[in-house]
């Protein structure tokens, strides 16, 4: 539909689906506006950082 | 487990010379993100001073082994600034890697190098921890861990990942420093690595208690035959090791049959 976002480094989306949460193994689901990578089970959202996940528990930010 | 951590106050010679630098033991497994974030810069630096340069040889000798072949799919933990990871896509000029460690300023680093930017297509960089893996099950051909599992809090717990994330017929290789089998030349080589390597840390990089911990981590690091028991207790099949320079590092192989 529209042009692919321009602010955010590139993200390797065949990376982002190879990707799983450290803590459940389950899917990833990617917010491309907050540069995070949302694990639903977990209740955990990893950080993109200059285009390098950090999938970190320590990291992850909580969600409610 | 059951032995001694080998630190400080059981080598005397280097307890005279460190003194108050002495990391706690419980401290170190916290330190370990310090160490790589303060080095991350100058840390290949630091690995050729350390080792004289070998350090080069060895992961040679580990790709030999390795033998990379186009449309594998490396994972190598604790990677750092992508040594392994360029030397493996450079022999097999259609594979992929992934690049993993837990300090994003080693990636960032390894990102800013000139291979980082002729490979970037078939390389991924992602900040994990070795005991749980952001990889499903059953998705790399190879792993390899490169002067890395020695600073993992709970080496079972990495291999035991490590064997998950490989396919059935994957193959792990880790490269790390070892004992050497006589020992005459182990004394004569820890004299050299806690008496000069620590030093030279301050000199190069300014940073003597890192290099310190580095030292003392390679010391307490299970011996050839150990380190192949652990990697057999995981599940691994057909692990054979290979002395490099006599055993200061070692290579080791092992199979998901």
């Amino acid at each position: 539909m529209s042009d692919e976002a321009a602010a955010p480094p590139p993200i390797d989306r065949r990376m982002l689906e190879a990707l799983v949460c450290p803590m459940t193994h389950a899917p990833l689901t990617y917010d491309a506006e907050a540069q995070e990578l949302i694990c639903k089970a977990a209740h955990l959202a990893y950080p993109i950082r200059g285009g390098i996940p950090i999938m970190l528990e320590a990291e992850a930010r909580k969600l409610d | 487990m059951g032995e001694t951590p080998n630190s400080g106050p059981e080598t005397p010679d280097a307890t005279t010379h460190f003194g108050d630098r002495m990391v706690a033991e419980a401290d170190k497994a916290g330190l370990v993100e310090g160490v790589f974030s303060s080095v991350a810069s100058r840390y290949d630096v630091m690995n050729d001073v350390m080792s004289l340069g070998i350090h080069r040889v060895w992961k040679d000798a580990m790709m030999d082994w390795l033998a990379p072949r186009n449309g594998q799919r490396l994972l190598d933990v604790a990677g750092g600034t992508g040594d392994i990871a360029f030397r493996f896509l450079r022999r097999a000029p259609a594979a992929e890697a992934v690049v993993c460690d837990m300090t994003a300023a080693m990636l960032e680093e390894g990102q800013r190098r000139a291979e980082a930017a002729q490979l970037a297509d078939r390389l991924t960089w992602v900040v994990g921890d070795a005991m749980a893996l952001p990889f499903e099950d059953r998705s790399f051909d190879i792993y390899t861990i490169s002067f890395g599992i020695r600073n993992v809090t709970r080496i079972e717990a990495a291999l035991a990942e490590a064997f998950r994330v490989l396919k059935p017929g994957g193959r792990l290789m880790v490269l790390e420093f070892s004992q050497l089998p006589n020992d005459g030349l182990q004394r004569l080589y820890d004299l050299y690595s806690f008496n000069v390597i620590p030093r030279m840390g301050k000199a190069i990089a300014g940073d003597r208690d890192s290099y310190q911990y580095l030292v003392e981590s390679i010391r307490r690091f299970p011996d050839q035959d150990r380190f192949a028991d652990m990697i057999r207790a995981a599940g691994f099949e057909q692990v054979k090791y290979r002395n490099l320079s006599m055993g200061i590092a070692a290579l080791h192989s092992g199979w998901k049959l």
